[in-house]
């Protein structure tokens, strides 16, 4: 568990406490201890488990998000919530006079306004949802599996392009398209050289610049190494060529700047392209696109190929 | 021939400097996110260790192996390990490597100095007419981790052949275990030439290769470093690789036998078998698979000669134990490709 945001939020961790200071001072000031044989343990363990329950969604809510407004509307509504469900706790245990009888019809208020300034942060949150989405374009096709994502570039791995291109295939007949499979060339003298910190470095700019040359419909994928693989749908062979020729020339021109080092390094890419045929399978398609390119490295790097 | 006991490494003996595999386990785990403190938990390593000279044992380091398996993310952890193993700070022995003369060299070196580098494995070498083969044992126990242990010196062979040769040499592996389905770290470190599930782990080339010369030849500065790594005088064989050589010499020999031979007794020598997660019986049956294997369908040899050999005496029996070793039959295990 990454604790690093909890820190951000000082302004809303103090009003948790807060809500929990105030609900608690309320009911302790205001009743006396009702006798243990009236208390209904039942009802106490109920309540108990809201009020403990929604200290745990506050909790992993500031741990996953950064300050904002959708954050802080989620949290102050959880806390009105918070407020309601331990004034509910703390009645088990109290008894109230004549003049503090009012605090038990009012206790379900802040629950409610709770609710409503929720339901507005969850429709926030929708829309930052599809801005987010927006921006994962071309890293993400319709799933999301955050643990297939891939810790160097955050790109997903071979795996979800397998399931993309099984889905694919699964989908009618006249669905048409290329896989394209790109390598980097010399990755390994360049990692050797300036060590894998760099190469890491390289391989996160490289998918970068990958993605923003795609098209909004064309997903990106890390399939192994220094080896990243395309999926362009409604796509021929000709166009893809096209697309994957702009990816190269993209990388090509990336002027890399290696850490204490005062020249920049240009790095090239061998790619493959092969379009979807009748009675095609994933790992069909994959191996015919791996060994084009593999054959092709052999004729330019004879020294890198794989054997 | 007498083995004395101090012959033989085993699990807990501490010989292997923490600055070396266990510091660049670790570094490679912190880079991909991982907690430090978690990943030393339960190995009785400290920070501070990874960067002196202090030794660790095989055991330590294997707990530690199976804490990076286990905590790190990707796929690709042990095939990038295997990267990075050669030549890292493996001092002289990497020197000894980079400076040899050709492959059949480097592999010589390699097989004298393979507790210094890599101690997990030890491989016997076969020829037939047009191939050589490497068998590949696990010579301590650690058969939980095969697998892992494979694809970290798997690549870092292809990666080593490529800095000592400047290109890649074609070598076949069969596994001993199922194809994975992250098949496709295999094919980038390792190569298309693939086989799993096979009934040992083998590592294959043609002939040819073996004259390939390296490209940092000098014969003077490999047999100044080959000096500097045996200042470490280490006994040249794991525990389980030197029971497995006595097995072989004498395959009839009972495990008392082998006991007096080790000068140990029965009861000490079953529980060295047991703390390296095996028994006398199944070491005795790994080895009947391999021979079997090696015999009937690398080399194609007859029952009779097969069976001599192994110092069987009468064939039924041969045929029976090769039978349940392989689940085959001699026949059928020559017809296997």
């Amino acid at each position: 568990m990454n604790l690093s945001l909890l820190a951000r939020h000082p302004t809303l961790f103090s009003v948790l406490c807060g809500s929990l200071a105030v609900s608690s001072s309320l009911s302790l000031g205001l009743g006396q201890l009702k006798n243990l044989s009236d208390i209904s343990w039942l009802d106490v363990l109920g309540e108990g488990s809201l009020g403990l329950l929604s200290i745990v969604w506050v909790f992993f809510i500031l741990i996953s998000r950064p300050p904002g407004r959708v954050t802080s509307a989620l949290v102050i509504g959880l806390c009105c919530f918070l407020f309601s469900a331990s004034l509910d706790f703390f009645d088990e245990f109290m008894a109230y006079q004549e003049v503090a009888k009012g605090l038990s019809m009012f206790e379900s208020i802040p629950a409610a306004i709770g609710m409503l300034i929720m339901s507005y942060a969850l429709y926030q949150w929708h829309q930052e949802q599809l801005v987010l989405n927006q921006q994962l374009r071309n890293r993400e096709h319709g799933l999301r599996q955050h643990d297939q994502i891939d810790f160097i570039t955050k790109l997903y791995g071979a795996d979800y392009m397998r399931g993309q291109i099984h889905n694919k295939l699964a989908a009618p007949p006249h669905s048409d398209f290329s896989v394209v499979m790109l390598d980097i060339d010399n990755f390994d003298q360049f990692n050797r050289q300036f060590g894998h910190a760099e190469g890491d470095r390289l391989l996160r700019q490289i998918s970068e610049l990958i993605v923003m040359n795609l098209r909004s419909s064309d997903l990106a994928c890390r399939y192994a190494g220094d080896r990243f693989v395309l999926l362009l749908p409604n796509t021929g062979k000709t166009l893809a060529l096209e697309l994957a020729e702009q990816v190269r020339q993209a990388i090509f021109h990336l002027a890399y700047k290696p850490h204490q080092h005062p020249q920049a390094i240009y790095h090239n890419l061998t790619f493959a392209i092969d379009s979807v045929r009748p009675g095609d399978t994933t790992d069909n398609i994959i191996n015919r696109v791996n060994q084009s390119l593999d054959a092709s490295k052999q004729l330019l790097y004879p020294s890198e190929a794989a054997l | 021939m007498k083995t004395s006991a101090t012959t033989f490494l085993c699990l807990e003996d501490k010989y292997i400097p923490a600055h070396q595999l266990a510091a660049s386990l670790v570094d490679y785990s912190v880079s991909r996110g991982v907690n430090k403190h978690k990943l030393l938990r339960g190995t009785r390593i400290f920070s501070e260790d990874l960067k002196s000279d202090k030794k660790i044992s095989l055991g330590q380091l294997l707990q530690l192996l199976s804490n990076v398996r286990t905590q790190t993310p990707g796929y690709d952890c042990a095939f990038q390990i295997g990267r990075r193993l050669f030549p890292s700070n493996y001092g002289a022995v990497s020197n000894a490597l980079l400076h040899s003369r050709d492959f059949a060299q480097a592999l010589k070196i390699l097989n004298i100095l393979r507790m210094q580098i890599c101690p997990f494995f030890d491989a016997s070498s076969y020829q037939t007419k047009q191939r050589q083969y490497l068998l590949i044992n696990p010579a301590l126990g650690c058969h939980t981790q095969v697998q892992f242990l494979s694809e970290i010196y798997c690549s870092a062979l292809i990666s080593a052949t490529k800095l000592l040769f400047g290109h890649r040499i074609p070598m076949y592996f069969s596994f001993p275990f199922q194809q994975p389905k992250y098949i496709q770290e295999y094919q980038e470190n390792i190569g298309y030439r693939l086989s799993f599930s096979q009934p040992m782990f083998s590592i294959s080339f043609e002939k040819k290769w073996l004259t390939t010369p390296c490209l940092q030849r000098s014969d003077g500065l490999r047999s100044y470093a080959i000096k500097q790594a045996r200042l470490q005088n280490l006994p040249k064989q794991g525990f389980l690789q030197a029971v497995r050589h006595a097995i072989t010499k004498h395959r009839q020999a009972s495990l008392n036998n082998i006991a007096t031979q080790f000068s140990i007794s029965p009861a000490t020598f079953k529980r060295k078998l047991k703390l390296h997660n095996t028994h006398f019986k199944q070491l005795q049956d790994e080895l009947g698979k391999q021979q079997a294997t090696y015999l009937l369908q690398i080399q194609q040899f007859s029952n009779e000669q097969s069976a001599h050999l192994m110092q069987f005496n009468d064939i039924p029996n041969f045929r029976r134990s090769v039978k349940r070793w392989t689940g085959l039959t001699p026949s059928q295990l020559r017809l296997v490709e």
